[in-house]
């Protein structure tokens, strides 16, 4: 091994050998969790496996191989790709503004014939790579200088403010956590972090101003469901009983009486770990929560032995994009935040959702698989 | 470059801190969901549940406004919620293009209407107020930029018409501009519970059905009635025709919309002898045996009073009453005086608005200074106008025993003491309802048609010119009837009233209150009373005979009421 991994530029491995040194344990975490999700889109069809169960495995299946494809691809092939991503996706999003079809008062779809295209799920891998391989490039000391970071805050700022246009204010705030992580991650000093906290915070009235009148209720209901419980407490109401009902051992499967009788809304996507809960329990809900924490654990783990920059990076972009939307996700259904459209990776019923996570593992993949491949400055070896 | 290097150290040291922070950040994360699911499946289960349920059983849905309910709980006046479009103009980037494809979904409106408020200079403009359903998805699927939806609430009355009056309605923003929706708005913007009126809904029904069958057949212009409760004062049901649907209530003229009950005041007439007798038998100057001479007619300066039903002789007070005998009833007034007919009309709250809880109130009009000429007219019904509502809660005060009670639409509980004014003895209570029966029961009484088998009703016409530019026109009448039931222990005063009736063939040309609103209350009470839970009696049984026995004393002949 020490042979191996020893070298800065060894050879390029072979596919097979690359096949041989899959994170095999990774792919299995993600069918597990991936079934998990089988089984609830099965139960919340009322036991059938149509309308949502098969088509989801089907979607996972393009989606594996998907996958496997993005991880064997050399890491400098990615990295050179990252700009291009970044600006496919911002071309989606503005493509978006004007030919996306309109789903309850918002624009957020693209209508491929064959499929619908989500471009700000898109956007999240591009901004993600293109975020990495900006810090790739620049000196490390440089990250302390604020004209260094006059790039990335606007390739951050572009793609959130088109999609709060749409307007999706949870998915812009998900692309601004992420563009901030990334800074934390790649080692921005402190106190810039301070100077837009205050930032922030001085601008949260005049952003209040600009809020649908939708959007403000929800913040407003989130301080306090029980306010209005049949109005738009109701989804965060119906989602608490519905954990708590399941108890310590759930109500068992298929079992599910809030979800079963459409209490809850939203249960194939939004809601799932709410049902979830419901049927299995707290045992249940912990057990999942304990799935989606090795994956997490996963994903840190390949970025702390990852060599490059770039590589680092970028997993740890991937890995806090995925914590990110199951963490709001759950702490939605459980009341912790306010309600936002976001699914649950993985599990909740959506084709782009599903193959941007698979490619994002791919990716991180990719990244393990290269750890110890030298990259400079320019994404050349060497 | 060692400190080039030293330097790089640190920053490869700050990122691997970084690193573990946000690990631990991570971890703290999923510790929190862990316990909150914890917390959620182990602890906190019961109060939500609780929060959510104590609301369903009510089966309220919680909204801005209050509902208004009829005594038994049926719903006269909710919420919907439905959207509002409106558009900030500054964001509409082509209004002409806007405009025509938003008239397709909103025909009403045409398209340069449209595109003049979509280019005001505004940021907020109103398109359309409470659209449909559909109508919000046609526009939705316009993807219009610029235009959004506000939640509303639309009042609702979901039956119409038929408590009109009496509800009243709101204005756009869903304030209270007319009826209990007026004089409670405060209450009920401040949502809770819903308002419970003592109106009951079956008993509505059947009185306007009633009442707007006898219109027709009669070509009257309006009429009005209503049902309370002899011993509470709650108004058990209340029409005022024509009348208009509250749900589109800016369609409604102003005839429909005048609430003929409450707001309106009239010459009632000879329903007014209830209370001169009333006043009469109380005072001690008279009793049943006393008796005045209607031989004549009365003339004071250029006026007559003349009797109806003419008798010419001298008459006994039941005749009096019986006859309704305009000159017995004035001399009877004149033997009391005017101060104290004026005194017992202002007990009997005739003198000024009524305290009813609506905001449509007439005030009655009486003669100032009281001159003896008006102290014989309003003996029997004349220069006295008050609103039908008077009349009916002074009524019920001749009849009960002699108490005095405001008259409320709201529902009364059954805890709540019932305190009444005493304004005449129990018994010249009970003379009183003699009396009344007397006019339905005798052969020459004026109010037979208003006999209801079974629930022994007793009552008095009331037929009167209306005053129109200071004069009385003979063809335009206000024919009204006051009916109680049942006579041996009365619960309940019906009032009719008919608005301008015309005499048709199958009333002899009559459009007296007699033929044409007593038979209304004949026909409320047999329909009524079952609901009402007064059940019949068999009126010739001994016990009913016995308590409302009469002797007419009359010097013709002696009608002994067994």
């Amino acid at each position: 091994m020490s042979v191996r991994y020893g070298g800065l530029s060894r050879a390029e491995p072979s596919l097979g050998d690359k096949l041989i040194h899959l994170n095999w344990g990774l792919v299995l975490l993600i069918l597990a969790t991936a079934s998990v999700g089988f089984a609830m889109l099965y139960s919340a069809a009322n036991g059938d496996l149509n309308p949502w169960a098969t088509r989801q495995m089907a979607r996972l299946g393009v989606g594996m191989v998907a996958m496997f494809i993005v991880a064997m691809i050399d890491l400098r092939f990615w990295l050179r790709l990252a700009y291009p991503a970044y600006a496919a996706g911002l071309l989606l999003l503005a493509a978006v503004e004007f030919m996306g079809s309109i789903g309850m008062g918002a624009q957020r779809w693209l209508d491929l014939g064959f499929f619908q295209l989500q471009p700000s799920e898109v956007m999240k891998v591009g901004l993600v790579m293109a975020l990495a391989r900006y810090f790739h490039g620049i000196e490390l000391e440089d990250i302390g200088r604020i004209s260094y970071l006059l790039i990335p805050i606007a390739m951050i700022l572009a793609p959130a403010a088109m999609v709060l246009r749409q307007p999706d204010l949870g998915t812009a705030m998900v692309v601004v956590m992420i563009g901030g992580a990334m800074f934390w991650l790649a080692g921005v000093r402190l106190w810039m972090f301070a100077a837009v906290a205050v930032a922030v915070v001085a601008a949260i009235p005049v952003g209040w101003q600009t809020l649908h009148g939708y959007q403000r209720q929800r913040i407003l209901t989130f301080m306090n469901p029980e306010s209005d419980p049949l109005g738009s407490g109701y989804h965060i109401m119906q989602s608490k009983i519905a954990l708590g009902s399941g108890g310590v051992f759930g109500k068992g499967f298929l079992q599910g009486t809030q979800s079963h009788l459409n209490f809850l809304p939203e249960k194939q996507t939004d809601f799932i770990f709410t049902m979830l809960a419901e049927e299995f329990g707290l045992l249940g809900g912990l057990a999942t929560l304990g799935l989606y924490l090795l994956l997490v654990a996963y994903g840190i783990a390949i970025s702390l032995r990852c060599r490059s920059q770039f590589g680092r990076l970028l997993a740890l972009g991937i890995t806090t994009s995925f914590f990110l939307y199951l963490f709001i996700n759950v702490a939605m259904v459980m009341g912790l935040l306010p309600v936002v459209g976001v699914p649950l990776p993985l599990i909740s019923y959506g084709g782009t959702a599903m193959l941007t996570v698979l490619i994002g593992f791919g990716l991180l993949m990719s990244v393990s698989l290269h750890r110890d491949t030298y990259i400079n400055r320019r994404g050349g070896s060497n | 470059m060692v400190a080039q290097d030293d330097e790089r150290q640190a920053t490869l040291e700050r990122a691997r801190t970084r690193l573990l922070i946000g690990g631990a950040v991570f971890t703290a994360c999923f510790l929190a969901v862990g316990l909150r699911l914890a917390d959620l499946g182990l602890l906190r289960q019961e109060q939500d549940v609780r929060a959510l349920q104590s609301r369903e059983v009510v089966g309220q849905i919680k909204t801005q406004r209050a509902d208004i309910v009829d005594r038994q709980g049926e719903l006269l006046a909710t919420n919907l919620v439905t959207a509002s479009l409106f558009a900030n103009p500054r964001r509409v980037p082509d209004p002409a293009a806007a405009a025509l494809k938003l008239a397709s979904v909103l025909p009403e409106f045409s398209a340069a209407e449209l595109t003049a408020k979509l280019s005001a200079d505004r940021a907020f403009v109103w398109l359309k107020r409470n659209l449909t359903p559909r109508q919000q998805f046609e526009i939705n699927r316009l993807g219009i930029p610029g235009l959004d939806f506000e939640r509303e609430e639309q009042r609702v009355y979901p039956h119409g018409a038929l408590t009109a009056h009496v509800v009243g309605f709101t204005g756009i923003d869903n304030e209270g501009l007319v009826g209990i929706e007026k004089s409670f708005d405060a209450t009920l913007a401040g949502g809770g519970e819903a308002l419970q009126l003592s109106l009951d809904l079956r008993v509505q029904y059947i009185l306007r059905k009633e009442l707007s069958e006898q219109i027709e057949r009669f070509s009257a212009i309006g009429g009005g009635g209503l049902v309370i409760d002899a011993d509470t004062g709650e108004i058990v049901a209340m029409v005022s025709l024509p009348d208009f649907d509250p749900n589109s209530a800016n369609e409604a003229d102003d005839d429909a919309r005048f609430n003929r009950i409450s707001l309106g005041v009239y010459e009632l007439g000879s329903v007014f002898k209830i209370f001169n007798h009333a006043m009469a038998l109380d005072s001690g100057i008279t009793s049943m045996k006393g008796g005045y001479d209607a031989s004549k007619p009365i003339r004071v300066a250029r006026f007559t009073i003349n009797d109806f039903h003419g008798e010419n002789r001298w008459l006994s007070v039941p005749e009096i009453f019986m006859y309704s005998s305009n000159v017995g009833s004035a001399k009877m007034a004149l033997h009391a005086g005017g101060e104290m007919q004026r005194d017992f009309l202002s007990d009997l709250g005739f003198l000024e608005r009524t305290s009813v809880e609506l905001p449509e109130q007439g005030k009655p009009i009486y003669p100032a200074p009281w001159r003896e000429i008006s102290t014989m007219t309003i003996s029997y019904g004349h220069g006295i106008a008050v609103s039908p509502m008077h009349l009916a809660s002074a009524t019920a005060a001749m009849v009960n025993g002699g108490l005095l009670h405001s008259p409320t639409l709201i529902k009364r509980s059954p805890s709540d003491p019932v305190l009444g004014k005493r304004v005449i003895s129990r018994d010249t209570s009970d003379s009183m309802r003699r009396l009344m029966r007397l006019v339905v029961e005798n052969e020459n009484g004026t109010g037979g048609n208003a006999a209801a088998p079974g629930y022994v009703v007793g009552g008095k016409t009331g037929t009167a010119e209306k005053q129109v530019d200071g004069r009385y026109k003979t063809k335009a009448l206000v024919s009204s009837f006051v009916g109680v039931f049942p006579s041996q222990a009365p619960r309940y005063v019906v009032v009719v009233m008919l608005d301008e009736p015309k005499g048709i063939k199958e009333s002899y040309g009559y459009a007296t209150a007699g033929w044409t609103a007593a038979p209304v209350v004949s026909r409320v009470i047999s329909q009524a009373a079952p609901l009402l839970g007064v059940a019949p009696v068999d009126e010739d049984a001994p016990e009913i005979q016995r308590a409302l026995a009469l002797s007419l004393y009359s010097r013709v002949r002696t009608v002994a009421a067994n």
